[in-house]
């Protein structure tokens, strides 16, 4: 068995590859160093996510994601005075538009049709002065690897990888775009992410759950949003918003940037005072956000679709500081982790009802109180109602019985053989560190948390199972055929006969 | 320091500020790197055991750590046409049906235990059982692996449950529009009378029974059929005796596998239509078959197609998505495979009513590049991207092992991948001219779309005559098939 000792060992090893340091402005740096090979993966971490879009802006922290690949004022344009200048005038042209639209039934048409045709031929001046994707051009021209970015609800996260003998190309991009983005090609690119919506979540029956259940079961607090945001906000974005947001969030302290590979940490002190040193400390915004009330009942949710039906049901937990985190984290893993999963013996191997199913002990976030939900798609033959109600049964098995020995053992196994294994990957690992850094004050969480594992017992998992899984706290969120009665597409635990030739 | 005045001091200080600014941050094209440190391209040792099995062994001591992966020569190809199925049934109740002397469930556990896992798959060319554990467990992870890979029961429970999952797969198969696309590109370009482009039904799943998976196991799952890799924290020599030991006593033979089919599908240009109608988007995709990475025109096609649809500077990148806002999702690949002609294919979504528009762009693009040369800074971004990011072919043993066992597996020169950065690096305009006129002529596309033609605005007609696709799944016949 993997001795906690050993775990000890790793840690003091792995420490000696590790150099932090924070700069006059606020930004944090974790380098990590790993010499196996000449390539370096960097990883910026912003403690900003959708939870701080602002009312009627829902998507507005993934729209300016979108934005900082658009450039600086060096980068990405063949004559910044006259792009600038052009980029104003639109948000002339516009301000124009939404005065008049202000007017509500009391606008006149016409001049929103004059209008509108002035703002294409401004924003068509505007586009003229862009150097398309320059930005990402140096990047894969120079062998960057992997270049992506994601916003979730807590965070927003940009990473690549670079060859080793690039890395002051990295410190000189990364720096600059955040210091000075320039929000060209806005309302193009906003098309794009309206496009982006489409096609994860109204074109996807899943996508649209996810969608449903979040807003049912958070009446108040912000993880009611999709990261996406709302159809309409989206559309009715305004460079000006994605500006302000940006000023207000993207400040450094708010901002951990991770460095792991083939990389000196002396080099990249120098390199970060260099270029990132230019950056202009701003004070760091509230993190208050509507606390989301006691629910006081069971929630329901449903989408109908023609796709086969998929079910989700999520229940409110505490933010990933409570004290009661680790037994949630053993408890998820109890439930649902890889073959000897307790949902996947007895649904998906046992009772075959279920194609897939599982939990997921923090959704969507863990800053704020989120939630531990179970997920299910039926099999065939088997109705929605079937599954939710063996999921049921499961979950007072949980509260009523305690976990044996052998499997507790066995989850705090795998969890100690998971973080060996993150250990082995330089994306992995700037990442991981930046987001333990961010969320726990320290990277060595990543370490010690399997001390708060290891001390979770059978009653604890046990205890937390009654304390959270409650109906009074319960949202369920399912898909339904429209057409079919609601709760009811298959006539008990038989297999569907409709599905045979000759019966309709 | 001699006293000026506060004004002047001023002024002075916000001078040397900005030009200090100015001064100290260079434009990246200003940069000068240092070259590249040389990359320590480990070698596998490699043998063979007794019976036949070839191994390859890779030492890595960052971390306790050992992994493998045993290759086998067999693959989906392979299934009877009467049997579609066959082998990826077979594949999975490898593992989940235990051994004689153990359940699959009593493996999940075992294995768990120790965090460990060994999983078994199938793909069209290639099957594969994978092995991961700590290195403190190394013994019980080589012999559980053993085990599986050597004496499967295929017991009967397990293959009903593989088979009521698949059922279940079937009916949920065209409830994501991307996975309808892709299918039903791959059914237009290879026909359905082989694995790469059949769909298999509720009636396929009827003739696969216990008898067929220890048929097929017993044919292709034999020492000389097979080659291991392991890579881990672990000593050579020990490794070597430990395998030795472990696989002395299996020594099934069977004759030599025969070569795989052959591709010979002729594909139907065209436009298709698959009616859904709960989606927003149209999911589209263009395609035709495209060749092997040993084609010489590979390296060149490798280029051009980067530069029509690989990241955000290509063609259809900046012009689909960055310049017409038509789409989130939108690029191209050459899509050779190593042993079979691969596809061509141009991918992407847009919002129902630019269907036609979109479609209609990305054929324009293409046919832009077959008519003028790309442009220098194009080509160069292009090759630079390739030989720029070659080390991260290197960047963990695990990626090196892996390369060495495929192309040994697939009868490919060990040298194949700097051979391919020479040619990639020569590769010129006239070329990337040339392999497009000659390997991707538009009139030959095959062009799927998945959406709501209701919400089209520009029929889908204005492309081409378009023929619909059934997506009907049908029923499981009603007599039950009497088990042979």
């Amino acid at each position: 068995m993997l001795a906690a000792q050993s775990v000890a060992e790793l840690q003091k090893s792995f420490e000696k590859k590790v150099t932090e340091f924070t700069l006059a402005n606020g930004l944090h740096f974790i380098v990590i160093e790993r010499h196996e090979a000449p390539v370096v993966s960097f990883h910026t971490y912003v403690n900003v996510g959708s939870v701080d879009d602002p009312g009627s802006q829902t998507g507005l922290a993934h729209m300016f994601e979108h934005m900082a690949f658009k450039g600086t004022p060096t980068i990405g344009t063949t004559n910044w005075p006259a792009e600038k200048a052009a980029m104003d005038a639109v948000e002339q042209v516009y301000d124009r538009l939404d005065a008049e639209r202000n007017k509500g039934p009391h606008a006149d048409t016409k001049k929103i049709v004059a209008i509108s045709n002035e703002l294409a031929a401004a924003m068509e001046k505007a586009d003229s002065y862009v150097e398309p994707n320059e930005y990402d051009r140096v990047v894969e021209s120079n062998g960057g690897e992997g270049m992506n970015a994601s916003t979730a609800e807590d965070s927003t996260n940009y990473f690549y990888s670079f060859p080793s003998n690039r890395i002051e190309l990295w410190f000189l991009l990364e720096s600059s775009r955040f210091l000075t983005p320039v929000f060209r090609e806005f309302y193009k690119e906003r098309d794009v992410v309206r496009e982006e919506r489409r096609m994860r979540v109204e074109s996807s029956s899943q996508g649209k759950l996810i969608e449903a259940l979040a807003a049912t079961a958070y009446e108040a607090h912000p993880y009611r949003n999709m990261p996406g945001g709302w159809a309409s906000d989206i559309e009715h974005f305004r460079r000006p918003d994605a500006e302000r947001f940006y000023k207000q969030y993207y400040v450094p302290a708010n901002i951990t940037l991770g460095i792991a590979g083939d990389v000196n940490p002396a080099e990249a002190r120098r390199l970060a005072e260099k270029y990132f040193g230019r950056l202009v400390a701003r004070p760091l915004p509230s993190q208050y956000r509507t606390v989301e009330p006691v629910q006081e009942g069971e929630k329901i949710a449903t989408v109908s679709s023609p796709s086969q039906p998929f079910v989700i049901i999520a229940y409110k937990r505490p933010d990933q500081h409570s004290p009661d985190d680790a037994a949630l984290a053993v408890l998820d893993s109890v439930l649902s982790d890889g073959r000897t999963g307790i949902i996947y013996k007895d649904m998906v191997r046992d009772k075959q009802m279920a194609l897939g199913a599982g939990s997921d002990a923090e959704f969507p976030g863990g800053k704020y109180p989120s939630l531990f939900l179970f997920y299910v798609a039926p099999s065939s033959g088997h109705s929605s109602e079937e599954n939710e109600k063996e999921l049921d049964r499961i979950i007072q098995q949980v509260k009523t019985t305690k976990v044996d020995d052998e499997t507790l053992r066995r989850v705090k196994t795998k969890l100690r053989a998971s973080l060996i294994r993150k250990l082995a990957s330089n994306a992995g690992l700037a990442s991981e560190l930046c987001s333990y850094y961010v969320n726990y004050g320290d990277w060595r969480r990543l370490f010690s948390e399997l001390g708060d594992y290891d001390k979770v017992t059978a009653d604890d998992v046990q205890r937390v199972a009654k304390t959270y899984l409650v109906k009074e706290h319960r949202t369920l969120a399912y898909t339904y055929v429209p057409g079919a009665d609601a709760k009811d597409d298959s006539k008990g635990d038989s297999k569907d006969d409709s599905r045979k030739e000759g019966s309709k | 320091m001699t006293r000026r005045t506060p004004l002047l001091a001023g002024l002075l200080l916000g001078l040397m500020a900005s030009a200090g600014l100015a001064q100290t941050i260079p434009s990246y094209k200003q940069l000068v790197y240092p070259p590249l440190k040389q990359v320590k391209i480990p070698e596998p040792t490699t043998f063979t055991l007794a019976n036949g099995m070839r191994v390859f062994l890779l030492e890595d001591h960052e971390l306790p750590l050992i992994n493998g992966l045993a290759l086998v020569r067999t693959g989906n190809l392979f299934d009877p046409p009467d049997k579609k199925g066959l082998s990826s049934v077979m594949a999975d109740v490898l593992r989940s049906g235990g051994t004689k002397a153990k359940t699959g469930d009593q493996i999940d556990e075992e294995l768990e235990d120790i965090a460990a896992s060994v999983e078994s798959s199938m793909g069209e060319t290639s099957a594969s059982i994978s092995f991961n554990g700590l290195k403190e467990t190394t013994g019980t992870v080589l012999r559980v692996f053993k085990e599986v890979m050597t004496d499967p029961e295929f017991r009967q429970d397990k293959i009903d449950l593989t088979i009521a999952q698949a059922h279940s797969g079937i009916d949920r198969r065209n409830d994501d529009p991307q996975g309808i696309a892709e299918r039903e590109i791959a059914s237009i370009l290879y026909g359905r009378n082989n694995s790469y482009g059949w769909t298999i039904e509720h009636a396929d799943l009827a003739h696969i029974h216990r008898q067929d998976l220890q048929e097929f196991y017993h044919r292709y799952y034999f020492p000389k059929n097979i080659m291991l890799a392991v890579y881990g924290d672990f000593s050579t020599p020990d490794m070597k005796q430990q395998l030795e030991k472990l696989f002395a006593d299996w020594n099934p033979e069977q004759p030599p596998v025969p070569p795989f089919p052959p591709v010979t599908a002729k594909p139907a240009p065209g436009v298709f239509l698959a009616e859904k109608s709960d989606v927003t988007q149209t999911f589209f995709s263009l395609g035709l078959l495209s060749g092997t990475l040993r084609d010489p025109d590979y390296p060149a096609l490798e280029v051009a197609v980067n530069i029509l649809g690989s990241g955000f500077t290509s063609r259809l990148m900046s012009q689909i998505r960055t310049k017409l806002g038509l789409a989130y999702s939108i690029g191209a690949g050459w899509g050779a495979s190593y042993d079979h002609p691969g596809t061509f294919r141009i991918v992407g979504s847009t919002k129902s009513a630019s269907t036609a528009d979109a479609i209609r762009a990305a054929r324009t693009e293409l046919e832009k590049m077959r008519t003028s040369e790309v442009t220098e800074q194009e080509l160069k971004t292009a090759k630079d991207a390739v030989l720029n990011s070659f080390v991260f072919f290197f960047d963990s043993p695990a990626k090196t092992l892996s390369r060495v066992m495929m192309y040994q597996y697939f009868g490919y020169p060990s040298d194949f991948l700097f051979e391919y950065q020479k040619k990639v690096a020569a590769v010129t305009r006239a070329d990337v001219l040339r392999v497009l006129q000659q390997h991707i002529n538009p009139a030959n596309l095959s062009i799927v779309a998945v959406g709501n033609p209701k919400d089209f605005g520009k029929p889908l007609t204005e492309i081409g005559k378009v023929e619909m696709i059934d997506l009907s799944i049908p029923p499981i016949p009603a007599v039950a098939v009497p088990i042979k």
